[in-house]
């Protein structure tokens, strides 16, 4: 923990998150329904920031400044699940990988190195334009083709916990599968997927946009990759509403730095320095 | 080295300042941004309404509909007569017309089309439903055409299919491998497409032996646009000349621009919002998964007594639409319903309320009556809107909706397979009323295998088929008219559908380049996707055009420094390595 | 035997991309004919002469068989939307991608390794916090975005759409120049995301071999710092630096989806968001076979290359 906090920009992320976290909390309980709802708003569409609309307001004439607040928990949410479910399939294979060998092994990393090099997006595109629209073909979608790189990092630790002489030991003295896994492989591989989860997060936020730029989003829910949908569908550019089109990029950029900064700190504590 | 670059730079200026591209006697073009993709240039395969435009352009039809008031008016043929039963059609081709090689224009080019769509599957996927009820198509002459149907069809006037040149189309092999892109493109059409470049443009040159004369532009290019906010945004720069399919809020956006003029325009398209009445096929098997509760016409009359029409055009349609009723849309004028005092359906929640009460749908404890679900297409910034306005209110009558929004795909499939409760629909409307009005019809619905359907309102009204029959071969256009409404009136009192508005067709057009463009029907009418294509062949240019955005001066000098550059950038990286080479021995 | 082991496993990897491809868009729940006379007066004879012209009349493994031999034979099927074979699609749309992602990939290779050379030789130098801060920002920012900021910040200076204007002149030099003039704002965005990337790759890649016994060496013989840093450490670093480069050739191509459909350039990217907007479904499976086989194969050569030039990888 020290060692973290020793990290500074490590901490601004740290801080940068935990506001994004309470935000993407409080807000849809601070948020009353009506000023999100284009049926009951009675700003006047496309107005620029001003004294009563900090940010000013969309092309239906919500506050730009509620929905970003309220987009931060799709967008977030989004991000970390995706991440959960895309750094649990890569632990399991990398694990079941490095732990097993053999020709189960050998099918398994042909598979992962196939996931590593094919382009991520294309693939979570053709997902989520085959499934239904909504956040779990999202999640579904970004979790399902970002999960190689942790389990090949997961992989090579496995192997390289299991080739110590301690490991040896446990199994010579009759330790199965489930103990060498639980006992020793499992601790020694949770600080780097910790690493990974983060950077992953990072990675699926930027993902979640782009998804929902291109359309493919949940269309029922606000999210900042979704406000920038919404922004090129009905025409911030040539109206030059940059109060429409800056706030939801600024916040991804700084949501993902964040999440990236947080994770190279841990990074940096986690493997020690040469 | 040194030198070397500097006299690089010195070269490629003096290229760039000293030759600069000829100005001599610049032709006159419109340049149109369309946003849909062309899916084809042969005219039997072409489905998107791009595409059928392009095609127009290029092929003039049988019949035309005049620019002012839609009235037919001669196409390839001047005039024609029927015989007593109806069945025998006789036109006319004129002598003087002319294909674009100089080739002249007889019956038989005519009468070889319609029987290419006759014989060959593939010649009738775009408009093969023209053709369904020909028994013959002959050409005693190079100028009679002789057409035999095979029961009174009203739509011989309109029958909006593309003819082709026999001496070109006769080698072609097979239709449904022939892409039509032998530049120039021999057609008998206002215009000649002479270049077609995958998403990116068409360019069409005027056609000088144009039978009703020459076009005053001397081109046409169709730019591709990705979407309609690029387009806007190039008609404001004045990268294009001329725009429609606006969404209301660009419009908006395009108000009191300098040299940019808008056009509001009736459209030829409704939107309505389907009720699943208990979809069947045509074999009366019932199919999908609607809400029982909506087969009883108490409860869709609710619901559509429950929606706020007026509220959805201002709100949503920024009122740039009409509040909806029957299936045709008021820009023709003769066809379009009026619902009358009695006919009316007011907005009123509080009697809605009670009707649902009466049809035996109660209020739970929880307040709500029963669940339904309301399927839209994502993207599509209509049903993101106004499925918002339909929760609302559909919860003040008890029901809590579920929206769902679907790719297109998607939407299809629920509408195709019935599984919806409520679903948004729409659909363009053509002079003559026969289609919109046939989607309605019991033998529209799927068949047995639940495939083959064209409907996804599944009517199936006996009063309203056999209105639809009587009207098909109702030769008296006032009675037509009658019977026309009357089914109107019934598709409007069953519900099977609400028709929520008809929209607009919004365009705008660089006014200080065009002077104007014929708008068809002349009193509010479009400039694109008409029926027919007087909006180009009738634009007319300024005198004195402001000339092309900014000369292409700045445009190439900054193309210029860019080459320039990345030369240089090449040639220092270059120097580098060969120092490193020099250095490492 | 690693050469035969290298190219049966991208073999293996070409035949799971298209098997992937087929599943993932032939066994979906639908029925594209539906879609196809959307909005048309069709017959049901019709719809059934659409249906067999696509062969989706036929039971599932007899599509999987004539799609996979129409694979080896470089057939895709035929593209719902536009008729034709999905090869020929393809192939006329390549241009513009090649040239768009060709131009970006010189920049921001040049770009991204000489700052990360910079950054990594001296580290923790202001050089090194400003180019390591932007490189890691920028990696943040979503390309879509950059590319709409860029546009709007610009307004008039540049072209907002596509790749060329209609009314150029015909010659060489004017069509050359107008295309240079359409490229800047697609090719910056496409730069700016993708060197951020190789400037980190490549100054983690100099980072671990600054520590390399050799470079002691080389100083301690007197050899001034940059030549040290040029003839020594450099060519070493940048052997791993550029294979993850061309690992990370999936990222080039995820960027072009990105920046074609907000700058309209008219090639494979853009094709790609028109295709999803249908969606037409073969189109699209053709676009994921080519793109993921282009990454499949361009990470073999990446592979035979580095085995080439790095004395230390054994190939054969």
């Amino acid at each position: 923990m020290r060692r973290f906090l020793a990290h500074r920009t490590g901490t601004a992320g740290a801080v940068v998150l935990a506001v994004a976290a309470l935000v993407a909390l409080v807000a849809p309980l601070l948020i009353p329904a009506e000023a999100l709802d284009v049926t009951r708003v009675t700003a006047p569409a496309w107005q620029p920031p001003g004294a009563r609309q900090w940010l000013g307001t969309d092309h239906t004439g919500r506050s730009v400044a509620l929905l970003m607040a309220q987009g931060a928990g799709t967008s977030l949410f989004v991000g970390l699940t995706a991440a959960v479910l895309a750094v649990g399939i890569g632990t399991l294979v990398g694990i079941v990988s490095g732990h097993f060998g053999g020709l189960l092994s050998g099918a398994l990393l042909r598979v992962t190195d196939f996931f590593l090099v094919l382009p991520a997006l294309v693939l979570a595109i053709a997902l989520s334009t085959v499934l239904p629209r909504g956040l779990g073909t999202i999640v579904l979608a970004i979790g399902l083709t970002s999960w190689p790189s942790t389990a090949r990092v997961v992989r090579a630790q496995t192997l390289t916990i299991e080739a110590r002489p301690f490991v040896e030991r446990a199994r010579a003295l009759g330790g199965g599968h489930g103990h060498v896994i639980g006992r020793h492989v499992l601790p020694s591989v949770v600080p780097l997927v910790l690493v990974n989860a983060t950077l992953a997060v990072a990675s699926a936020i930027v993902a979640e946009s782009t998804l929902a730029f291109l359309g493919l989003g949940d269309p029922t829910r606000i999210s900042w990759g979704a406000m920038l949908h919404q922004a090129q569908l009905h025409g911030a550019v040539p109206r030059a509403a940059w109060w429409f089109l800056l706030p939801p990029g600024l916040a991804i950029v700084v949501v993902v730095l964040a999440f990236t900064l947080v994770g190279r700190a841990l990074e940096a504590v986690v493997t020690p320095k040469r | 080295m040194r030198v070397k670059l500097g006299a690089l730079l010195a070269v490629a200026t003096t290229v760039v300042l000293g030759a600069p591209p000829v100005a001599a006697q610049q032709p006159v073009i419109l340049k149109v941004a369309i946003t849909q993709q062309i899916d084809s240039l042969n005219p039997f395969l072409a489905v998107f309404q791009s595409s059928t435009e392009v095609g127009r352009l290029m092929y003039d039809y049988l019949t035309a509909y005049a620019a002012d008031d839609q009235a037919v008016t001669e196409g390839l043929a001047r005039s024609w007569e029927s015989s007593a039963d109806k069945l025998t059609w006789t036109f006319t081709v004129p002598e003087g017309k002319k294909w674009s090689d100089g080739q002249p224009i007889t019956a038989h080019d005519v009468a070889f089309t319609y029987n290419l769509m006759l014989t060959d599957e593939a010649a009738r996927t775009a408009n093969g439903s023209f053709v369904t009820n020909f028994a013959s198509v002959t050409a005693p002459d190079d100028r009679t055409v002789v057409i035999r149907t095979k029961t009174p069809q009203v739509t011989m006037l309109a029958l909006d299919v593309p003819i082709v040149p026999r001496h070109v189309w006769e080698h072609v092999g097979s239709v449904k491998d022939h892409a039509n892109d032998r530049m120039p493109v021999v057609g008998s059409g206002p215009f000649v497409l002479t270049e077609h470049v995958a998403g990116q443009h068409i360019k069409l040159k005027a056609n000088k032996t144009y039978w009703r004369g020459a076009p005053k532009v001397d081109e046409l290019h169709f730019v591709y646009f990705q979407n309609s906010d690029a387009a806007v945004q190039a008609l404001g720069k004045g990268e294009v000349d001329l725009v429609n399919r606006m969404a209301p809020a660009q419009f908006d956006s395009l108000a009191g621009k300098d040299g940019v003029t808008r056009n509001k325009a009736q459209g030829r398209r409704f939107t309505e919002l389907l009720i699943n009445p208990g979809a069947q096929t045509r074999t009366g098997e019932p199919i999908g998964d609607g809400h029982p509760a909506l087969r009883d016409v108490r409860v869709r009359r609710a619901v559509a007594q429950a929606i706020d029409l007026d509220a959805l055009v201002q709100r949503v349609n920024l009122g740039y639409a009409e509040k909806g009723a029957g299936l045709v849309p008021p820009v023709f004028t003769q066809w379009h319903w009026k619902p009358d005092e009695a006919q009316q359906r007011r907005f009123d929640p509080a009697a809605a309320n009670a009707a649902l009460d009466a049809a035996g749908y109660p209020r739970r404890a929880d307040g709500t009556r029963f669940p339904l679900r309301l399927i839209g297409r994502a993207g599509r910034a209509y049903d993101e809107q106004a499925s918002e306005y339909l929760k609302r209110s559909m919860g003040d009558i008890g029901i809590p909706l579920d929206v769902r929004l679907v790719s297109d795909n998607q939407l299809n499939e629920a509408t195709t397979a019935a599984t919806y409760d409520l679903a948004f629909s729409g659909w363009a409307t053509n002079v003559d009323p026969d289609f919109v009005l046939s989607l309605h019809t019991c033998a529209q619905r799927p068949g047995a295998d639940g495939k083959g359907g064209t409907t996804d309102a599944y009517f199936c009204d006996e009063t309203y088929d056999r209105l639809y029959a009587r009207q098909l071969s109702e030769f008296d256009q006032g009675e037509r008219v009658r019977i026309v409404h009357q089914m109107q009136a019934r598709f409007h009192d069953q519900v099977p559908a609400v028709v929520l508005a008809y929209d607009n067709a919004l365009e705008a057009y660089r006014s200080d380049r065009f002077a104007r463009f014929t708008t068809q029907p002349a009193q509010g009418g479009v400039i694109m996707a008409q029926n027919g294509v007087w909006g180009y062949y009738g634009a007319e240019p300024l005198q004195r055009a402001a000339p092309a955005p900014g000369s292409r001066w700045p445009a190439f000098a900054i193309g210029a420094a860019v080459l320039v550059a990345l030369v240089v950038t090449a040639l220092v990286l270059a120097r580098r390595r060969r120092a490193t080479a020099g250095e490492r021995e | 035997m690693r050469l035969a082991g290298r190219l049966g496993g991208a073999a293996l990897s070409l035949v799971m991309v298209a098997v992937l491809g087929f599943f993932l868009f032939r066994v979906v729940p639908g029925d594209p004919v539906v879609s196809m006379t959307r909005g048309r007066p069709t017959t049901a004879a019709t719809q059934e002469a659409l249906r067999a012209q696509f062969g989706l009349d036929r039971p599932v493994h007899e599509q999987f068989w004539s799609y996979f031999t129409g694979l080896l034979r470089g057939e895709l099927g035929t593209s719902f939307t536009f008729r034709r074979p999905v090869a020929d699609v393809i192939l006329e749309r390549l241009g513009p991608t090649l040239l768009l992602v060709g131009t970006s990939t010189l920049i921001a290779v040049g770009l991204g390794l000489w700052l990360g050379v910079r950054a990594a030789w001296r580290r923790n130098s202001a050089l090194d916090r400003v180019t390591t801060g932007v490189s890691l920002t920028l990696w943040a920012v979503p390309t879509f975005w950059l590319g709409m900021l860029l546009m709007m910040v610009t307004g008039d200076l540049f072209p907002s759409r596509g790749m060329r204007d209609t009314d150029t002149p015909p010659d060489f030099l004017s069509q050359a120049l107008d295309v240079g003039h359409h490229l800047v704002l697609p090719s910056v965005t496409l730069v700016a995301v993708v060197c951020a990337e190789y400037a980190l790759v490549m100054r983690s890649s100099l980072l671990e071999e600054l520590h390399a016994p050799y470079l002691t060496t080389a100083r301690a013989k007197g050899l001034r710092d940059d030549v040290v840093r040029r003839r020594h450490a450099v060519p070493n670093a940048v052997l791993p630096a550029i294979t993850l480069v061309f690992l990370r050739v999936g990222l080039v191509v995820s960027g072009a989806i990105t920046t074609e459909t907000v700058f309209s350039w008219p090639g494979l990217g853009l094709l790609f968001y028109d295709a999803l907007t249908g969606p037409d479904y073969f189109l699209l499976q053709g676009l994921l076979v080519v793109t993921a086989g282009a990454v499949v194969v361009m990470n073999l050569l990446a592979d035979l290359l580095h085995g080439v030039l790095d004395p230390r990888v054994k190939v054969v």
